[in-house]
């Protein structure tokens, strides 16, 4: 599994694309972030879950039908 | 005479209900007693005592009667919104009738004040708040953890006893197990949620009670269930135990605490403990995060997020920013873990009646600086207390958290038991077996700020 997209590239680019404005301190925050989840993130990504019928509008208060 | 304001739950509501103490001094003493400890703990925020007479004045002959409580800043009263521990939140909110201030009026409880939280939810410390951070009665420079860190440190202080707080992704038993209290994250939708910003849209939030222990957990319970949450029997207890990271990357105290109080809790009961698999813990933990960030996001656009207040946190600020980027496809991916855990989980509990774990690696940090240091290495403790916690959440089972030892700091350690859908009682009985079994050594057990009690009524 890969690491963590390079923040300084992956952050600017996703806040460009949306418009969305940043100071240093974001930047800062949002690097830490993604350091910390982008990995995980991609091993989720990645976990084999083809054969798994979904559960349609599931009860969470109730045992899985 | 121990003061009443110091007795539980329970034996104020029985202590009102005998006569043997008015409910206006009760609440006059509470009030006294905030005023008194508060400043050093910071845990409630907000107190109103003309609304709390008026409270009073016309409470109902229900369970709590003349009982003083404090209720989590993330429901509205009639007559204060919520702020959600935040200097914004960014769904719009306003005073009014919420679930759980209806379910505590309807049992004559009386609202005392508005408890502290970590700033929208989003941290297991308690360290960050826009009313700043709420501070733990076992040791004030340490975390009282969070998110319902000011209804956990106004029952551990014995301002209140019980409190009402809410449990996302462990906010209740963080807080109790920093605290040394029990505090209990119900079946999903099975409390009161009804007012509460995100109540439309979570899959994950429930109210829940925080108390000394498991018999005031099960009183304030009910009042959120509406329903009793009857006591029951929890002879023969299957209790399962996962040899993962939950269990395993645990400081050596509480790893040993924790292990003695199964054993206590087996023996009490004349059960057993079998060792069980569950694996994709770690995944199981990233899909709750993921889904209640992408609750979270509920309304916000970009153009919002170019008009943050500018006292929101500089970490909420970078969090909102950073969760308008994550994939869409790993929020999917996250609904069919959850389906893949719930089915695991659905069919463990044919084979064992309960889960536990520790609830968190290591006993409450510094507020100024919240890391704690495990077998694996130094870790923040959101990151570390999160992997615990989860996968109550994600699912919809239920959970508990009760104190089980304290440490060479005298700071408190707990155990969290989980149990399957809808059996929240049996969670409830298994706490209070292994009280029994430790003597109720631990839920009697009181943080110095709480031991000198010139409160008396």
């Amino acid at each position: 599994m890969e690491g963590a997209a390079p923040a300084d590239e992956f952050i600017p680019a996703g806040l460009a694309s949306l418009g969305i404005e940043a100071d240093e301190v974001d930047l800062a925050v949002m690097g830490a972030v993604h350091q910390m989840l982008w990995p995980a993130v991609l091993e989720l990504l990645a976990l084999d879950t083809e054969g798994l019928e979904p559960e349609r509008c599931p009860d969470l208060s109730r045992a899985p039908q | 005479m121990t003061a009443v304001l110091d007795r539980g739950l329970r034996a104020q509501a029985a202590a009102i209900a005998a006569g043997e103490v008015d409910p206006g001094d009760l609440l006059d003493a509470a009030l006294a007693r905030i005023e008194e400890r508060n400043p050093a703990l910071n845990a409630v925020v907000e107190t109103f005592p003309e609304r709390s007479r008026e409270m009073l004045a016309s409470a109902p002959a229900g369970p709590l009667r003349g009982v003083p409580v404090v209720i989590k800043d993330e429901w509205p009263l009639p007559w204060r919104a919520q702020r959600f521990g935040a200097a914004e939140l960014m769904a719009p909110t306003a005073p009014g009738e919420s679930g759980p201030y209806r379910a505590l009026r309807d049992a004559g409880a009386v609202i005392v004040g508005v408890g502290n939280m970590h700033e929208l939810g989003a941290g297991s410390t308690g360290n960050t708040s826009f009313y700043g951070p709420a501070r733990n009665p076992w040791d004030t420079e340490r975390c009282p953890g969070g998110s319902s860190s000011g209804p956990a440190a106004s029952v551990a202080a014995r301002l209140v006893a019980g409190a009402v707080g809410a449990d996302g992704l462990g906010s209740v038993r963080f807080p109790a197990a920093y605290c040394g209290l029990t505090g209990l994250k119900p079946t999903f939708a099975r409390s009161a949620m009804e007012g509460h910003h995100m109540a439309p849209i979570t899959n994950l939030i429930v109210s829940g009670p925080l108390c000394a222990d498991a018999a005031d957990c099960r009183l304030l319970g009910s009042v959120l269930c509406g329903e009793e949450l009857a006591a029951g029997d929890a002879t023969g207890l299957r209790i399962g135990i996962v040899r993962d990271t939950v269990s395993e990357d645990v400081t050596p105290e509480v790893r040993e605490a924790c292990d003695a109080a199964i054993e206590a809790l087996r023996g009490e009961s004349g059960g057993e403990v079998r060792e069980v698999s569950l694996p994709d813990l770690e995944a199981a933990t990233l899909a709750a995060i993921l889904i209640i960030n992408s609750e979270s996001m509920n309304g916000v656009t970009p153009e919002r997020l170019n008009r943050l207040h500018p006292e929101l946190s500089a970490v909420a600020r970078g969090l909102f920013k950073y969760r308008m980027l994550l994939p869409a496809a790993a929020t999917v991916q996250a609904t069919r873990v959850r389906t893949l855990m719930r089915r695991r989980l659905a069919a463990l509990f044919e084979d064992v009646d309960v889960i536990a774990w520790p609830t968190v690696p290591a006993p409450a940090p510094p507020l100024e600086q919240p890391m704690v240091e495990l077998p694996s290495g130094n870790l923040g403790a959101d990151q570390a207390n999160v992997r615990g916690a989860a996968l109550a959440n994600l699912t919809g089972i239920p959970s508990i958290s009760m104190p089980v030892g304290l440490s060479g700091e005298g700071l408190p350690i707990a155990l969290q038991l989980q149990a399957a859908w809808g059996r929240d009682e049996l969670l409830l009985d298994a706490a209070e077996a292994l009280e029994r079994a430790n003597g109720r050594r631990w839920v009697e057990s009181l943080p110095p700020l709480a031991q000198a009690s010139p409160t008396e009524v």
